[in-house]
């Protein structure tokens, strides 16, 4: 043990003369080496200087122990001290220049274990401070997310509030459109049956309508073969006027030759004339003498009848006288008688005889007369027979001149009649060619003209009947136009009806596309609206999910922080306890360093040791400020976690809630639905008679006095006039009607239960004693008329 | 027994009478309604004091409707006839816009009836053919008719003395009695 010391002190020593290297030593710095060195002194521990730091207790114990050795082999030793004091000195400035060395060295190893710790230090910082910001960072990551979220969730409670308001938009939208879808499908239907209905009619009007178009064109047909027939008959007819014409012309030259002979006929004539004027001039002269003759037997003639008259009259004068005087001697005779039978009458005798005298002497004058008239007579009758001798003289001349002129005038007429008969031959010749040509004219004219009147009559009949007929298609054409004119009318009011009721449909249909429409639209914003719900939902749950790797991670830091801060207390207790050791032990070591100077050479080496036990406990005890900064990094790290775990947790548990109210929407919209789709297909079982009258018999009481305290009389004459109808229904009509009246009956009369219940069960026993219903349809009743009289 | 057989009978030939009525406030026109729904003709009414009741046939479907007099005194009574009732026809008068808000209290006051929760509710806006008359969609809103919930109703314009929208209304009811079927 000793040996190496020795050694150690040898190598020193021969070292030791170095030049300058005494010199180089500062007080301060040897006083401080001698103290540690002092302290540091122990044979042992020179030995157990690799040693761990645990042993350094039991070392303690033993370098006591082993100091208590070396206080006695010190006294010992003191004599070799003092002997060794030169060396010693020698030593001391060895020790001291070691010391110095050591001294720089351990200046030196704790300025780096500075340097190393700023560094750590500031490793450490930066490394917190890089933490702290990366915690800031996220911490402000956190809070933007947390904001987003507080944003996205003001977000999704508006747009859940727009959302339910859609909701009830859409319920209303949806039992709008429901009408109207009901309401268009109604029209669309009526719409469609009309359509149909017009689109029959239609069909029909256009079968019509093809068939009067067919009749059309037949009648057009046969009409354009009527037309054809008549224009060959036209050009029949046309035929025959050229030939009538031809015929013309020929007669016309006919009727010029004709014309010709009547020239000379005319010419034959005037020859005739003039003759004839000659052979009447012959007849005038003739005739005159005739005349003559004539008025002279016309005279004689008037004389014969005048003497004729005379004649006659004298003898009737004659007769006439004789008549008288017959007459009168009639009388006389008869007077005569007379007066023979009454001779009594003297008187009126005389007045007859002496009428008598005067009748015979008028007769006497009569007859005188008469006598002379004869006489005259006589008389005038010679001289009209010497007249009439004169007369038949002249007559004789007369004659012979008449003779004379007869045969004058008989001569003339042989030449007039000879002339007469030429020209009778001539024109009888004429005549007979007239007569010959005019009858072939004729017979042509007649066969032409025949054939024309029969063509015409033809033509007239065909024309009659293509007229007839065409009249007859004309009426069928203007009936079928007026038909069509009709059906076209009926047509294009039925297509404006329809092209309007298309527009209707189209209108109807663009309302319910729109409606449609608008409810994909709404349908689409809810479903964008339940996408960024679910989108949100799931931002949340990636947020949540990467708040509890965050919380995860924190726990994971704040436990390896834990060890840290642990494992630093832990260093810091040791550190403690090392200085306080190290203190101890300096102290024991300063009295050591005073005892055993002697062993300075093993305290040195036992001082290098310690130096590098101490280097160790430094290296230790450096970690200590940073890991309480750590620590207090940490502690603020934690809280800012918590709180963040706690927004965490209550925008977690709102979430939640907001998922809650969104859960309980939809289930109410699926009931709504269900409810809808129910009433929608569920019949009510309205069949069963229900008895609820509780206490509906006195509420309508109390508001009819509520209602009519104003005028109560004439509310219960009204009442009075109402309880008489409903009972008097009551009792007239059928009992499922009367079912139906047992309630407003003992409301009226404030029946209880129990009379109520009689009488429906009165009226149930009734109703199922004589079971079919009697059916009295037709019958009306109430109000208008007398109410009806039907009992069961 | 008798009973039973005839429930049979009509459970056979699908003859259920559908019950109807028809309310509303006084002088709207039910009974001319009823009548001309019956009849086909316009028919003189007085003022009913009391009800009318009557079986009218549309599409095979028979229904017993039920003509309450409408007048305030006895409007009370009208709670007397809710029970079994398919259908109400509330009959308002389009031209009253005075009384249009007692006639909403009224509706409302009998839609709350539980005996009514079932029915389904006709409207009709009658006397369409004045020159002043309100619009279906002004006398739903109104009436408050889209507020209603759980109710399937549906509001025509009617004139019960030109016989218009009678038949639209009545074909819609019939096919809502047979949808709920």
């Amino acid at each position: 043990m000793f040996a190496k010391l020795k050694k150690k002190i040898a190598e020193e020593a021969a070292i030791a003369p170095r030049p300058g290297g005494a010199a180089r030593i500062p007080r301060s710095v040897s006083k401080e080496s001698i103290t540690s060195a002092g302290a540091d002194s122990g044979d042992d521990f020179a030995s157990d200087g690799s040693s761990s730091r645990e042993d350094l207790s039991s070392q303690l114990f033993r370098r006591n122990e082993q100091i208590r050795k070396l206080e006695v082999k010190l006294s010992d030793y003191a004599d070799q001290i003092r002997n060794l004091q030169k060396i010693k000195e020698k030593l001391e400035n060895a020790l001291e220049k070691h010391q110095d060395s050591s001294m720089r060295k351990f200046q030196e190893q704790n300025e780096a274990h500075q340097a190393s710790r700023a560094k750590m230090a500031e490793g450490m910082a930066l490394a917190l401070e890089k933490k702290d910001q990366e915690w800031m960072e996220k911490l402000g990551q956190i809070e933007k997310e947390k904001k987003m979220l507080e944003t996205q969730l003001q977000e999704m409670r508006e747009q859940s509030l727009n959302l339910f308001q859609k909701r009830d938009e859409i319920d209303e939208l949806e039992g709008f459109q429901q009408q109207e879808i009901a309401k268009v499908k109604h029209m669309l239907l009526k719409k469609e049956e009309s359509l149909s209905k017009t689109a029959q009619e239609l069909e029909a009007c256009t079968r019509e309508l093809t068939h009067t178009r067919e009749v059309l064109q037949d009648a057009s047909d046969e009409s354009s073969g009527l037309r054809k027939d008549l224009q060959e008959l036209q050009q029949q007819f046309l035929e025959l006027e050229a030939q009538r014409d031809e015929l013309m012309t020929a007669e016309t030259n006919a009727e010029n030759k004709i014309t010709a002979l009547e020239l000379r006929e005319q010419e034959l004539q005037t020859v005739i004339q003039q003759l004839s004027v000659d052979l009447q001039n012959a007849r005038v002269a003739g005739s005159g003498c005739e005349k003559r003759l004539e008025m002279i037997q016309a005279e004689h003639e008037s004389l014969k009848v005048e003497y004729e008259q005379h004649k006659q009259k004298m003898t009737f004068e004659f007769a006439e006288r004789n008549k008288l005087t017959e007459q009168l001697q009639e009388k006389v005779s008869s007077l005569e008688k007379k007066l023979e039978r009454n001779l009594s009458g003297d008187e009126h005798v005389q007045e007859l005889l002496k009428e008598k005298a005067t009748l015979e002497q008028k007769l006497d004058e009569t007859r005188q007369q008469l006598v002379t008239d004869r006489m005259h007579h006589s008389e005038t009758v010679n001289y009209l027979e010497t007249q009439n001798k004169e007369l038949e003289q002249k007559v004789q001349i007369a004659t012979e001149a008449l003779k004379k002129s007869k045969e004058a005038a008989a001569e003339q007429d042989l030449k007039i009649r000879k002339l007469q008969t030429d020209l009778e031959d001539d024109i009888s010749k004429l005549q007979q060619q007239i007569l010959s040509e005019k009858h072939q004219y004729d017979q042509k004219v007649t066969g032409l003209e025949s054939q024309i009147t029969a063509l015409e009559t033809a033509w007239e009949f065909d024309k009659t009947a293509a007229q007839h007929k065409i009249s007859q298609l004309e009426k069928e054409n203007e009936n079928l136009h007026g038909s069509r004119e009709e059906y076209e009318s009926s047509l294009k009011k039925q297509e404006s009806e329809l092209n309007r009721l298309k527009n209707e449909l189209s209108s109807r249909e663009t309302v319910s596309i729109e409606i449609a429409k608008a409810l994909e639209e709404t349908r689409k914003q809810r479903e964008e609206l339940q996408q960024q719900v679910s989108h949100l939902s799931s931002l949340i749950k990636e947020k949540d999910q990467l708040i509890d790797e965050k919380c995860d991670m924190l726990l994971k830091q704040k436990e390896e922080l834990d060890q840290l801060s642990q494992e630093h207390e832990a260093a810091l207790l040791q550190m403690h306890q090392l200085q306080s050791d190290i203190e101890a032990s300096n102290s024991r070591a300063a009295e050591k360093e005073e005892m055993a100077r002697k062993e300075i050479g093993e305290l040195k080496l036992q001082v290098s040791e310690l130096e590098e036990l101490s280097r160790t406990l430094n290296n230790k005890h450096l970690p200590s400020p940073e890991n309480r900064v750590m620590e207090q990094n940490g502690e603020v790290a934690a809280a800012g976690i918590i709180q963040l775990q706690k927004d965490n947790r209550e925008l977690e548990q709102q979430i939640a809630e907001k998922n809650k109210m969104i859960k309980q929407l939809q289930q109410r919209m699926t009931e709504l639905k269900k409810t809808l789709q129910k009433e929608l297909k569920i019949r009510p079982d309205s069949e069963v008679p229900e008895v609820r009258e509780k206490a509906n018999s006195e509420v309508p009481n109390a508001s009819v006095t509520v209602t009519n305290n104003s005028d109560l009389n004439d509310s219960r004459e009204i009442n009075f006039e109402y309880l008489k109808h409903v009972v008097l229904k009551f009792m007239s009509c059928r009992e499922s009607e009367a079912f139906h009246l047992i309630k407003a009956v003992s409301v009226l009369l404030n029946f209880s239960q129990e009379e109520e219940n009689m009488l429906k069960e009165t009226l149930e026993y009734k109703m199922s004693w004589f079971g079919s219903k009697p059916s009295p349809k037709g019958s009306i009743r109430p109000s208008i008329s007398s109410p009806r009289t039907l009992w069961p | 027994m008798g009973g039973f057989f005839s429930t049979i009978f009509s459970s056979l030939f699908g003859t259920r009478e559908m019950r109807i009525l028809i309310l509303g406030l006084d002088g709207a026109g039910k009974t001319t309604i009823l009548y001309r729904l019956q009849v086909g003709e316009v028919v003189t009414t007085i003022p009913t004091i009391g009800f009318n009741v009557e079986t009218v046939t549309y599409k095979n479907l028979k229904f017993q409707v039920w003509d309450l007099g409408g007048q305030t005194s006895i409007r009370p009574y009208w709670r007397c006839y809710y029970s079994n009732t398919d259908a109400v026809i509330y009959v308002v008068d389009s031209c009253d816009r005075d009384r249009i808000g007692t006639s909403k209290s009224e509706l409302v006051a009998m839609l709350e009836e539980e005996e009514l929760k079932k029915a389904i509710l006709v409207v009709f806006a009658n006397k369409q053919d004045m020159e002043q008359a309100m619009t279906p969609t002004e006398m739903a809103n109104a009436l408050g008719l889209p507020a209603l919930k759980d109710r399937k109703w549906q509001i025509f314009k009617t004139s019960a003395t030109k016989g218009t929208g009678l038949d639209e209304a009545m074909e819609w009811l019939v096919e809502a009695l047979k949808s709920r079927q």
